[in-house]
């Protein structure tokens, strides 16, 4: 449903996307694993155009685009199916956790109000929120802003979700309520992109690994085969380090 | 002369002044909000000529900035072929709004680019249009933190209005130096001492004011904050 082609991307002289080539299918839980500094972040924000690569094409089922030739109504479009959860949460800061998770409904889908209401706490429900919902951001724990995160990507309905580095900004004790979440979620059906530096828990919840290294795609397979027979030197030696540092 | 007679005519010439003072908030607002918008954004060449507008209005002195727009324009008025229709009030309006403008402009900006980036990622990864995300995210956020500056500008512009009198606009600095002259500067400590409290009211209204929405906007920071009526935490505060 989702196929990147020669993605490339520098920011100044510094090359971060070399050629990135991604295929994703409908219901895949697609974990995104390497060094840091390599590009997953960049990658998963060319998707929603975040990121703007300089050259490379996006399909999106009906919707292609070439990057050269951006074009307002096919970035729009792939947004509109897509929805994001960051590293940094980008919980909006003026608005109250329902407000968060209601208001894209409200104003981007045009949903009613009692309608958006009630899918906003549906989702609340089901990221264990549903007493926090009239309390502001200042007031939340990491872990809770994260929460608010995934419960607003969710109301969208997306076909695809990005979970940009969930956890990596959060409190050791913090990591596991959010970690359940998204196990839910990916486990619900939905596609999924995962960037995490979270090893055991993308190699339990993903149906396929995309190891990434230095601007490309390295390694690419499914979690027995990226972990338990790494390909490359280079992969083993991540995959050593990573491990010994959880 | 006495003070009953003096402070009625005082009063008499305060209209003028806040006229001044209102005319400059409005306008000087909307040359702040285009400046933002163009410094922000980085049109080639207007870009530039802003950047060069909002130096001028922050960096000439108020008194000088009057005295140019005092003999500018009628000049810039005639090269258009007109009659010279500008009074000193007209050049002090236009004066003050050019400076308040350009000062505006540079606590406008700064709001802006401190509400995070990742506000703005997350209204467009939603879908949220340009404007949508400005109204609804990143406006409010701004405004939070740039109402404290807004509020210096604003005193500061009514202090600046004190010096419209240097080009002949008969505000109530001008007024009270009539009054003086007229009255052979008889009462000259007790005529400054009533200037000095319309002043001092004219700022503290203005201070309210903006200190109430300065709370309004706070909601979402503390806990505290939506527990507190406005009203007391407004005059704690003073």
């Amino acid at each position: 449903m989702l196929e990147l082609k020669d993605i490339k991307l520098s920011y100044g002289s510094a090359q971060i996307l070399n050629g990135v080539n991604l295929s994703v299918k409908r219901g895949d839980v697609v974990s995104i694993i390497g060094p840091s500094g390599t590009g997953k972040t960049t990658l998963l924000k060319c998707i929603n155009y975040l990121a703007r690569p300089a050259s490379g094409t996006i399909a999106f089922d009906q919707i292609r685009m070439d990057y050269q030739r951006a074009d307002k109504a096919a970035v729009q479009a792939i947004r509109l199916r897509t929805a994001m959860v960051f590293q940094q949460f980008n919980v909006f800061k003026n608005m109250t956790v329902i407000q968060n998770v209601m208001d894209p409904l409200v104003v981007v889908q045009r949903k009613s109000r009692e309608e958006a209401h009630a899918i906003a706490l549906q989702e609340l429900e089901r990221v264990g929120l549903s007493d926090k919902r009239e309390h502001y951001p200042s007031q939340l724990s990491g872990g809770q802003l994260q929460r608010t995160g995934i419960a607003r990507a969710l109301a969208v309905r997306p076909d695809v979700i990005l979970f940009d580095e969930p956890t990596s900004s959060l409190d050791p004790e913090l990591v596991g309520e959010v970690l359940k979440v998204i196990k839910d979620v990916t486990s619900s059906g939905i596609t999924s992109l995962l960037v995490t530096h979270e090893m055991q828990f993308a190699k339990n919840i993903s149906n396929r690994i995309v190891f990434m290294d230095r601007g490309v795609v390295a390694a690419d397979g499914s979690p027995t085969e990226i972990f338990d027979t790494p390909s490359s030197p280079r992969l083993a030696q991540f995959l050593s380090s990573e491990l010994a540092f959880q | 002369m006495d003070l009953s007679t003096m402070i009625p005519e005082l009063f008499s010439a305060l209209p003028l002044t806040l006229v001044i003072t209102f005319t400059a908030m409005s306008v000087g607002f909307c040359l702040a909000l285009i400046a933002t918008t163009l410094r922000v954004r980085r049109v080639p060449v207007i870009s530039q000529f802003v950047d060069l507008y909002v130096s001028y209005a922050r960096s000439v002195p108020v008194v000088l900035q009057l005295f140019v727009a005092f003999y500018g324009l009628p000049l810039l008025v005639i090269l258009f072929g007109f009659q010279d229709f500008i009074t000193a009030t007209m050049a002090a309006m236009v004066g003050l709004s050019l400076y308040h403008g350009g000062y505006l402009s540079e606590v406008m900006r700064p709001a802006y680019l401190a509400v995070e980036r990742g506000q703005h990622d997350a209204a467009d990864s939603l879908g949220y249009s340009f404007r949508q995300k400005m109204f609804r995210i990143v406006g409010p956020q701004a405004i939070h933190i740039g109402l404290p500056g807004y509020g210096n500008s604003i005193i500061y512009l009514i202090h600046n209005v004190a010096l419209v009198m240097y080009i002949g606009a008969a505000d109530v600095m001008a007024t009270a130096h009539l009054i003086m002259e007229r009255d052979y500067n008889q009462f000259q400590f007790e005529t400054y001492l009533v200037l000095a409290v319309i002043y001092s009211l004219m700022c503290l209204i203005a201070w309210l004011i903006i200190r109430f929405f300065e709370l309004r906007f706070a909601v979402h920071l503390s806990k505290e904050a939506t527990s507190i009526p406005l009203k007391t935490a407004a005059f704690a505060s003073v």
